[in-house]
């Protein structure tokens, strides 16, 4: 399967390091957002859209809420989703769990480990 | 009787009375004392509220500077990365255009070992048989090359994971200046208590909202990945559990 990506993270830096490690583990499709609203626009106009990556910590609309509203909307709600933060407590992975995102990676992180989280994604979306 | 009666509770008034004032001029000098040490508070008073007043009128600046460092880092961390991909793409060029070079290598050998097989003895061919390069001689040089300029690709990796340290000090200091916002607040309302009319107000803007994690840390451990691992494994176990009873209880 093609995977279109979208990397939401409010950080210029970490968006960048997230499309290098995506490249590196030889994923070209790529959409940026800024912020949870910004993924929103962008994945409600563009249908194509089949992987989420996405921080928790961000202006207007965080990555939290964005994992919500995609869960709720009927159109998008099945696409994976990886989370990718600082948060690394109990508290935080669970509650992260329990709004449904797909897996769960701490920063600082490196390529192999997102690769399997995807890989890890993927499985058990098609499974 | 009750002249007599009177005159005793007057006099007896009179000497409480006097009681008192001997117990006034002996409180006196204590309460000059007391009069001296609050005189020579009110200057100490007085630095303390200038200070707080100034201290208070600092705190923007503070938090001004503290979100400079955070715009000039993230620039400089665009910056370094910007040479990464520089480097990184170099790379790729040399590593194909190495690759390249190395089929054109084979293809003029077999072209020569041809050429010598229809001409064996032209002294030519033999001359270009003789110094022409051996593409298996070279072999190993393009293979150490190809293996350093993977080493290189990689170390370029670990620069550009090393800079995520950028990402988890810029929330840090978001939560440094979010607790300087609260300290100039609580300051100025205590100045404002104290009597200050003109509390010089907070006039740099923070962003809207402030987003961070004040626990953001960079450590290379994986402990806190370990526990996400673990916590999605069970969340995943639990959701399968649950299909399977949902399974069992249709059926």
């Amino acid at each position: 399967m093609a995977l279109k990506f979208l990397v939401v993270d409010d950080s210029v830096t970490m968006r960048r390091i997230v499309l290098n490690s995506l490249k590196a583990i030889g994923h070209n499709d790529i959409v940026e957002a800024i912020d949870g609203r910004d993924a929103l626009v962008k994945l409600t106009s563009d249908d194509t859209i089949n992987f989420v990556i996405t921080d928790w910590n961000m202006p207007e609309v965080s990555g939290l809420e964005l994992v919500k509203s995609i869960r709720s909307n009927l159109k998008i709600s099945a696409i994976p989703i990886l989370m990718v933060t600082t948060r690394g407590s109990k508290e935080d992975i669970v509650e992260a769990l329990q709004s449904k995102v797909n897996n769960y990676v701490v920063k600082p992180f490196t390529p192999q480990i997102l690769r399997e989280k995807i890989e890890q994604v993927i499985s058990s979306s098609t499974a | 009787m009750d002249v007599k009666t009177n005159m005793d509770q007057i006099f007896q008034k009179l000497g409480d009375l006097k009681s008192f004032f001997i117990f006034g001029q002996n409180l006196m000098p204590t309460l000059q004392k007391i009069l001296d040490f609050i005189k020579d508070t009110i200057p100490l008073l007085e630095t303390v509220n200038r200070s707080i007043s100034e201290s208070t009128s600092k705190l923007p600046k503070a938090a001004i500077q503290i979100d400079s460092v955070t715009n000039a880092t993230e620039v400089a961390t665009t910056e370094i990365l910007d040479v990464v991909d520089d480097v990184t793409n170099d790379l790729n060029t040399i590593q194909s255009k190495l690759n390249f070079l190395k089929e054109k290598l084979f293809c003029q050998k077999i072209s020569l070992e041809k050429l010598a097989a229809k001409y064996p003895n032209d002294p030519d061919v033999k001359e270009l048989m003789k110094n022409g390069i051996n593409p298996e001689m070279i072999n190993e040089d393009f293979v150490s090359v190809i293996i350093l300029a993977s080493k290189i690709q990689e170390g370029m990796m670990n620069i550009t994971l090393s800079l995520q340290v950028q990402d988890i000090t810029s929330q840090q200091l978001s939560s440094v200046n979010h607790l300087v916002q609260s300290i100039q607040k609580k300051m100025a309302s205590l100045l404002i208590d104290l009597g200050h009319q003109e509390v010089q107000t907070f006039d740099y803007q923070f962003p809207k909202e402030l987003t961070f994690n004040a626990g953001a840390r960079y450590e290379k451990n994986n402990n806190s990945q370990e526990l996400a691992d673990t916590l999605v494994l069970e969340n995943h176990s639990k959701k399968s559990q649950k299909e399977i009873d949902e399974l069992f209880a249709n059926k």
